[in-house]
């Protein structure tokens, strides 16, 4: 099979892995977000699952346990989850993300409860004492997962596991990297199968899938220049490619993103330090999400850059044109955070569209016009 | 805006002294106009943030912003406040409380002073935010987006509460660190902004007056078990006002001192709130609807009576250890023992402490049915409902419903829908009255 068909595979028929694997005698532990350090589960022999929703299925079972001004990625997570297509997961782990997952938690855990369940805390804030305590809850959770395994956690497996998502993460660094040449050598629409793809099997197996895919994209002859815009995408949970092709489809090249699904669940090496719950909290307490609180830094000018710095240096280096901001509706720390990135980048000369969505493809034709009026502007 | 204003908001109340909480919401934001005028500190603050003493014993000025969005809808004087927020690129879908907030920052900004006519005098401007993760996230994230419209020193603490499901003897002691540490970092945020030192005397005072003020509010509740019902839900959301914005205050226990004689002798002499109580409603949870709080007396014209409920209530009275001698120890302890007061017992039945805490409303206060209100806009108090709901049926047998607007946006109201849907609860309730 080709890379590429693989790739599709994997990314179309999601939890099939983790089903082989489990009727091998392994167990999967499906969780949510990025604040669930897949090292610890790595380590204590497990294989982790990053559960995602469905943009292509109506939420339909899940109306009649959770509200529906609850975020529609959650509440299709729960609904895949109520229709049994989450059976296979032996545990299920949600950080405290948002009110939303904090509050899902326990309505999935009393609907549809795995043989192992666990809230973690995360702290909204930064600092010494949100380390300390994320620490703890993350020594709280590493027990409870022991309890369950009948294993003991071997620091030396944990080390090794750091070693092999960072080997991971840079992999997909490098990957980012043929996005930033003009045209791009891959498009972004690739870039979310490959990465959605990875979500659904051991680190170890996606990494072979990533080297691959780079392989085969160098072997590419370079793509002809043609002038398209190329985009910035920021938002929350894409784990579809809809939107992005429709992005794409409309003549524009989506280059680089800040999204759960993208770069802020893999961006930052988790560092090797010699305790390695260390260099865990480091890097998971650092991950740029509207959800964690970035303290004040001086005025308003300097607090922006403070908090965006980041972006402004990755469109700069992908050379973005433009950036549209992608929100799953009723994401309140999402929608919070629109304006003032749009208010940052607009002062960096970066043209911004705002879209709120219900993450569902039924809507995508709807967001054509915009979109096309938005890329026409910025030509 | 004016046609608007005329429409009728509130709900007659059934104590006496319900009736002179107009007078000390009034005095939050005057207090606050004349602290500036003095060159007191004035701070926007969230509350049930466990940290009111901390305000008080700093001698800073509190300014609840979601108070003055309820404030705004109460008078229904919001829409130009929600538009302007919208108008700023806020989704109408974001917290409506967050939203006026936010809409009210920005035209007082563009303005150059408080809009006019702004519901009793406006907020004058901060000399500091200081936000917190309790209760939800817009709490925390809300006045980081204000800094658009205003820039003053803003801090923010997370408050925590472990899963029912904790070992809580495995993880007691590094959530109260971590709230010990949270409510350090507060205090020394306040000593810089204010350049004084914290006197824990006085810090000791706040929490003795603060603790004293909830025991009363949770007497009063306890009274409230009698039949008839000495004092409604609609006068509980109004009493709020003391446990909630003058909590560590002596006002705040003289009132509830005062409430408290009044529900006592109420109760003693059987003077109900309606002629004829035929039901006994639980108000579930949910923010009250603040732009139709006569809807309590809509249900009251039926013999149904709301006689307690489960928002904005004080926490339950709890035993901080004796060992604890240090105030700040104290705030941490009493935080961490207030958000796990039902865990044990959620272990040992439902799973969850909610459903327990209702379980017990239920019990205790001869409960016929029970209101839920989803506010579309507010995530932390509306998700889960249906859930605790469906999780209630399975442990007793009442009518429930849930009515569906918003806490202040009315385009998410319809009373048509919620007279029909008031009507059929009553029906199930005459039919479980006539099983009986
Ligand atoms: S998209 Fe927002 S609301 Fe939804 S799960 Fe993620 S953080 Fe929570
Ligand atoms: S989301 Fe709900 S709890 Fe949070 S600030 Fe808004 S109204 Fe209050």
């Amino acid at each position: 099979m080709s890379i590429m068909k693989q790739i599709e595979a994997l990314y179309t028929q999601r939890g099939v892995r983790a089903r082989e694997l489990r009727q091998a005698g392994e167990k999967v532990i499906g969780y949510f977000c990025c604040f669930v350090p897949e090292e610890i589960i790595t380590a204590l022999g497990l294989i982790p699952f990053r559960i995602q929703g469905s943009q292509r299925e109506p939420i339909d079972e899940a109306d009649t346990l959770l509200e529906p001004m609850a975020c529609p990625f959650a509440r299709s997570c729960f609904n895949m989850a109520l229709k049994g297509q989450y059976e296979f997961l032996d545990g299920f782990v949600a950080p405290h993300s948002c009110d939303t997952i904090e509050r899902m938690y326990h309505i999935w855990r009393s609907n549809t409860p795995s043989p192992f369940n666990h809230l973690i805390n995360v702290p909204h804030m930064m600092g010494p004492s949100s380390a300390e305590f994320y620490k703890n809850e993350l020594h709280y959770f590493a027990g409870c997962l022991e309890t369950f395994a009948g294993r003991k956690l071997d620091l030396e497996k944990l080390r090794q596991a750091v070693r092999l998502y960072n080997r991971r993460r840079a992999l997909l660094r490098e990957l980012y990297a043929l996005r930033k040449a003009v045209p791009p050598r891959v498009s972004g629409t690739e870039i979310t199968k490959v990465l959605v793809a990875g979500m659904g099997i051991p680190a170890a197996e996606h990494i072979d899938v990533v080297r691959a895919f780079i392989d085969e994209v160098q072997q590419r002859p370079a793509p002809r220049p043609d002038g398209l815009p190329r985009i910035f995408l920021w938002g929350n949970e894409i784990d579809d490619i809809a939107f992005i092709e429709l992005v794409e489809s409309c003549g524009a090249h989506v280059v680089m993103d800040d999204l759960c699904t993208g770069t802020r669940f893999f961006w930052e090496d988790v560092p090797e330090t010699d305790d390695p719950f260390d260099g865990l909290v480091q890097k998971y307490l650092c991950t740029h999400c509207p959800r964690s609180l970035v303290p004040q830094a001086g005025g308003r000018a300097d607090d922006l850059e403070n908090r965006f710095g980041y972006i402004r240096e990755f469109a700069a280096q992908w050379k973005a044109d433009g950036a549209i901001f992608y929100i799953v509706r009723y994401c309140d720390t999402c929608e919070l955070e629109g304006p003032d990135l749009k208010e940052y980048l607009t002062q960096q000369k970066l043209p911004v569209l705002m879209i709120e969505d219900d993450y569902s493809t039924t809507t995508m034709g709807q967001l054509r016009t915009r979109i096309q009026a938005f890329l026409e502007m910025i030509a | 805006m004016e046609a608007t204003q005329q429409v009728k908001t509130t709900a007659v109340k059934g104590t006496e002294t319900a009736r002179e909480v107009r007078a000390l919401v009034k005095n939050i934001y005057k207090s606050a106009h004349e602290a500036k005028a003095n060159g007191r500190k004035v701070a926007y603050m969230m509350v049930a943030s466990h940290y009111d003493e901390i305000l008080r014993a700093m001698d800073i000025v509190p300014l609840p912003t979601e108070n003055y969005a309820g404030l705004c809808a109460a008078k229904r004087d919001m829409d130009r406040f929600l538009h302007k927020a919208e108008a700023d690129g806020y989704s109408q879908v974001l917290c409506s409380y967050a939203r006026i907030g936010l809409g009210f920052d920005s035209l007082r900004k563009e303005l150059g002073r408080i809009p006019d006519n702004s519901p009793d005098g406006g907020m004058p401007l901060p000399d500091m935010m200081i936000g917190s993760s309790a209760v939800c996230d817009p709490r925390f994230k809300w006045y980081q987006a204000t800094s658009r419209y205003l820039e003053v020193p803003t801090f923010a603490i997370d408050v925590v509460a472990p899963p029912p499901q904790a070992d809580l003897n495995q993880v007691r002691d590094h959530y109260i660190a971590y709230q010990r540490a949270q409510f350090q970092g507060l205090i020394d945020f306040l000593e810089m902004q204010t350049g004084k030192q914290m006197d824990p005397e006085r810090l000791w005072e706040a929490i003795r007056l603060g603790d004293r003020a909830w025991q009363l509010w949770y007497d009063i509740d306890r009274l409230r078990v009698a039949v008839p019902s000495p004092m409604p839900s609609q006068d509980h959301f109004s009493i709020m006002v003391a446990g909630h914005y003058y909590s560590g205050t002596q006002t705040a226990v003289d009132f509830y001192q005062k409430l408290y004689d009044e529900v006592k002798h109420k109760a003693e002499n059987k003077i109900g709130v309606t002629a004829e109580e035929k039901y006994r409603i639980l108000y579930g949870g949910g923010l009250p609807p603040w732009h139709t709080l006569w809807i309590f007396n809509y249900f009251e014209s039926f013999g149904a009576v709301f006689a307690i409920e489960n928002v904005y209530r004080g926490f339950d009275p709890v035993q901080v250890p004796s060992h604890v001698q240090d105030p700040v120890d104290y705030l941490a302890w009493r935080a961490f023992l207030r958000a796990t007061r039902y865990h044990d017992q959620a272990r040992t039945r439902s799973g969850s402490p909610a459903v327990e805490k209702l379980l017990g409303l239920i019990a205790d206060y001869a409960i016929d049915g029970v209101v839920f209100h989803a506010c579309r806009s507010c995530r932390a108090t509306t998700i889960g409902q249906t859930h605790i709901k469906s999780e209630l049926g399975k442990h007793c047998d009442l009518p429930m419903m849930q009515l569906v607007s918003d806490m202040v946006d009315l385009r998410d109201y319809s009373e048509a829908q919620w007279k029909a849907q008031i009507g059929a609860f009553m029906d199930a309730l005459a039919a479980r009255a006539r099983r009986a």
